[in-house]
This record gives C-alpha cells, structure tokens and sequence, in this order.
C-alpha cells in the first residue's frame, strides 16, 4: 500500500530537515500510528503521502502511484484514493453536515443519485444521520470531526491518513473516533495516523512508528506509545 | 460537463456576488462605464468612417472647359476622358444647365445673379465619376492636360481631412479604450482574488478530495465572465439611449450627416460590447487565478 524508500525532506524555505532518510512500507489493511514529540515530522510524513508536499529525495510509492512522480493534471484523481482528515476538522462553516460530505462527491462529479445514497450511508457509519441540517457551528467538536471522517470516507478510498484527529478532543469523544476508525480499518481500508495521544495507541496495540528528529527510531507490530507525556 | 456540475458552478456564483454584492456592484459598474466609454468610441469610429466613405465614393471631378472650346472639341475630349483606365462614367453639364443649378442652389438669394445681366459666366463641364477613390488624382492630372480643358477639380483636401480627423478619433479612442480595459481587468481581477481569498478553505478542501483543476477554476472564471456580462448589458442599454439622443440632435442639425441608422447598427454594437465585457472580465478572473490560486 505504502513503499517509502530513503525518504528525505528538506522544507525550502527554512532549510530544515523534517524527514532524515526514510525507509518503511505498510501493507493494505494495516492500521499504523505514527508517533514522536512535536516537530520531529509526523505531519511532514502524512503530507508527504496525498502529496501536500513533495520529498526533497527518496521513493515512495502509495496504491502503486509514484506520488513524486504524478504530473500536475494526474493529482486529482491519485487523491480520489484517499481520505485526509485533520486535526481542525477542515469543514465548510456555510454549508449544513449533509452538504459538507456531499460537497466531497460533487466536486469529482459523481452522480447525483449516487451522492445522496453514499452521503446518508456514511452518515449511518458515523452515527450523525440525525443531524444532517446542522451547521458545523452547531455541533460539538467530536461531531465536527465524524462529518470531516464522513467526508474523507465517502468516496471509499482504499487509504485514510489523519493526522492528530484528536488532537482536539476530550479523552471520551477521542475513544468514540477511534471506534469510528476501528470499525472503518475493520472493512479494510487501511488507516495511517499521527498522534499524540498515549492511551489511544497503548490500549489500540496496533503497529507503532516512532519518529524523532526525522528518523524512524521504533517500528512495532503491536507497539505502544512508548513516551512519558 | 455534467449538468448537475453547471448547476453546482452557477450556485457557487449566485452565492459569491451575493456574499460580496458591494463589491460586485461596484465592479459591475465599472466595467459598465468603460464599456459605455468605449462603446461611444466605436460608435464615432465607426460613423466617420462612414461619413469618409460616404463622400469618398462621392468623389467626382469637375472638368471645365476653356471658353474658346467648340462643342466639337469638348465631345472629343469626353470621348478621350470616357476611354481612360479607372473612369466610371462622364457626364455632359452644358453651361445653361449648370446656370439652372446655380439658380437652384441659391434659391431665395437668385437675386445675386442680377448684376450679371442674363449673361452667364459658367463654362461648360463634365463630371467625371472615377471607379476607385485612389484613382482621383492620377485621373485629373490626365484630365487637366487635355487642351480644351481649362481646369479638372476635385474635393481631395476635403476628405483627407475628414481621414486624419477619423484616424485622430481612431488613435485616441484605441488609447482610451486599452486604458479602461486595462482598469476594468484590474478591477475585476481584484473582485475575483476576495473570491479566491473568501473561499480559501473550500478550495484546499476541493484538492484534498481530489478535484480538478479546471472544476476548481470554472467558478471564479465564471463570475468574472458574469460581472462582465452584467455590466456589457448596462452598457449596451445606456449605448442605445445615447445613440437615439445624438441621432436626434444631428437629425435636427447636420442634415447632410449620414448617420449609421440605429438599427441594426446599435445590435451590433451591443454585441459587440456585451462580448467585450464577457471578455475582459473573464481575462481578469484568470489573471487573478494565475496570481493567487495555486491549484
Ligand atoms: N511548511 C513548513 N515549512 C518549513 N518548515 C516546516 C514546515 N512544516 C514543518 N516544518 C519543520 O519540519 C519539522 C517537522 O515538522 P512537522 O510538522 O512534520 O512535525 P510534527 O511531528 O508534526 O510536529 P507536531 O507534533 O507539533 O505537529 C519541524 O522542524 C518544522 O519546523
Ligand atoms: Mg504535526
């Protein structure tokens, strides 16, 4: 699913060097945690892997897509295979739940008909159909995050990447989100997240990819955290 | 394109000149004063140009003939005349018949010809009508060395006149209008980039989720496009009253002006402007994505 090979990234601007020679692949189906102290490129790798950035050196092959290699007008339809969600949910304040995730559907022009059935099936998986009128203003932070997961699923990519997806939230609401990607990792698709959270990877066991200062410093199949917070 | 797509982008449009309606108003009224500005340019351009060909292809040459000319010799020269390359038609005008015109042409003030005591001091003449407007001057200088004829004349200066009087209208209004062009794309380049600015998340989203670059483009092309077609139209209706007030007045005035009649010269110039606004205000939308959307 994920082939990374000597993987570097140097961020232009500021000369630093976020990915220090990276090697690592992950197999369809996995649910891997991506774990280090701030600043020590958990976010740099997701971006890395829907092509947010592009590596200063190295390969890395995501769904058998050379993602360096993508020209500019083949983009599109690499990122039509994944789902990205994000620490700060990422929704569209003016457009009601239903809307936010359909939005997701219209913009690779999906038919309509299809659109309405997987927007309201989504929905079910991620418990809000009740709530499909509401404005992200009107829910609660562990809300928000299921429709930006409702959103980043319903095209059904084969791949999910988060990063920090509850970075916001309390301890509860967090366990409801993992359920959600438990259950979403459980039909395989495969889910690749950074996080900060200790209990959540000391209590999911899944594998465990430490970082520290752009280096792969732990790689585990049922690993746990691994740091005091 | 889907329909459902179009639906999509004209509901992205209606919403943004909706959110910012100050703003769209104020570029929809700029782009509706340039347009007018350069419609009455194009209106003038292009009733000069009519009025210099109007007389350009009056252009004749009066010839006439020494007074000691026999009828014998001056059939001989029009036969001469009729044979040259490039004439169109000769025409004999004896001198009592132009004495009749002249009388004609004063009209109330036929007194003035009194003191001449019937006696008439015109020569005898031909109009000479040349094919092209070009061939004029060459034809006349043919003309005037004919022995019996004393001088061949014609309306040139008149109408090179008129022509650096068009290409001064030509020249200013092209400078004008590539000014308000200018203005207007910047203005409506810069409605656009609020657009881009305003919708920044939704576009980041967009490419996330995977969508095109063109899908995420359309929208702001088209509101650039609408704001141009709105204010085209403002134009062309202002065009049409301006018109219809100046007709009058020249009507009432410059009889003699051969005025392009409103229709269906004013259709053609409200197409032509309302194509102009959709242009230039899709010209400005794309110079603003180039500068501010990085898809
Ligand atoms: N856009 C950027 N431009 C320049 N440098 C950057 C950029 N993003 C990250 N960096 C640098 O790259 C390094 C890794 O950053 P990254 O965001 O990947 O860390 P992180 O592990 O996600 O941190 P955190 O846990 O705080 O989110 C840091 O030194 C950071 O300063
Ligand atoms: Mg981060």
């Amino acid at each position: 699913m994920i082939h990374m090979q000597g993987i570097t990234k140097i961020y232009e601007d500021n000369g630093a060097l976020a990915l220090d020679n990276i090697s690592v692949d992950i197999e369809a189906g996995e649910f891997v945690f991506i774990v280090g102290a701030s600043g020590s490129g958990k976010s740099t790798f997701i971006r890395l892997l829907f092509r947010e950035v592009l590596p200063t050196d190295g390969t890395l092959i995501v769904n058998g897509v050379d993602v360096p290699g993508l020209k500019k007008n083949e983009v599109p339809a690499f990122r039509r295979t994944l789902g990205v969600i994000f620490q700060d949910y990422r929704l569209l304040p003016d457009k009601t739940v239903y809307e936010n995730v359909a939005f997701a559907m219209q913009v690779i022009e999906a038919p309509r008909r299809l659109i309405q059935r997987s927007v309201n099936n989504v929905l079910d998986v991620v418990g809000l159909q009740e709530k499909y009128k509401a404005f992200p203003s009107q829910l609660s932070g562990g809300e928000q995050q299921r429709v930006a997961i409702a959103r980043a699923i319903v095209n059904r990519p084969s791949l999910v990447i988060a990063d920090e997806p509850t970075g916001n939230l309390d301890p509860e609401t967090s366990w409801d989100i993992m359920d959600i990607f438990h259950r979403i990792n459980s039909s395989g698709t495969t889910i690749v997240m950074a996080t900060h959270d200790k209990h959540i990877v000391d209590t999911m066991r899944r594998r465990v990819i430490a970082i520290e200062d752009g280096k792969i410093v732990r790689d585990e199949a049922r690993g746990v955290y691994g740091y005091e917070v | 394109m889907k329909f459902s797509t179009f639906e999509y982008f004209f509901q992205e449009v209606a919403l943004s000149l909706r959110r910012k309606n100050l703003m769209s108003i104020a570029s929809i009224g700029t782009v509706a004063v340039s347009l007018f500005v350069l419609g009455v340019f194009l209106i003038l351009v292009l009733n000069f140009n009519r009025l210099a060909g109007t007389l350009e292809s009056q252009v004749q040459i009066s010839v006439y003939f020494k007074d000691d000319a026999t009828a014998a010799k001056e059939r001989e020269a029009a036969a001469l005349i009729r044979d040259m390359q490039g004439i169109d038609s000769v025409h004999f005008v004896s001198r009592e018949e132009a004495m009749n015109r002249l009388k004609e042409r004063l009209g109330d003030q036929k007194y003035l010809l009194e003191s001449l005591d019937n006696e008439n001091p015109l020569p005898d003449s031909l109009e000479v009508v040349v094919k092209r407007p070009d061939m004029v001057e060459t034809a006349a200088k043919a003309i005037s060395k004919i022995e019996v004829v004393e001088e061949a004349k014609y309306g040139q200066d008149v109408i090179e006149h008129l022509f650096d009087i068009t290409r001064l209208v030509r020249i200013f209004g092209l400078v004008l209008m590539i000014l308000l062009a200018g203005a207007t794309i910047f203005i409506i380049a810069n409605t656009i980039r609020l657009t881009v600015f305003a919708r920044r998340k939704e576009i980041a989203i967009m490419k996330y989720v995977g969508a095109t670059d063109w899908f995420i483009r359309w929208p702001f092309i088209l509101e650039g496009m609408v704001l141009g077609f709105i204010g085209g139209i403002l134009a062309a209706v202002a065009l049409r009253s301006f018109y219809a007030a100046m007709a009058a007045k020249i009507y009432g005035t410059l009889t003699f002006f051969p005025l392009m009649p409103q229709y269906p010269f004013m259709n053609y110039v409200a197409i032509a402007i309302i194509l102009s606004g959709m242009a230039i205000g899709t010209l400005g939308s794309a110079i603003s994505l180039k500068r501010f959307l990085q898809v």
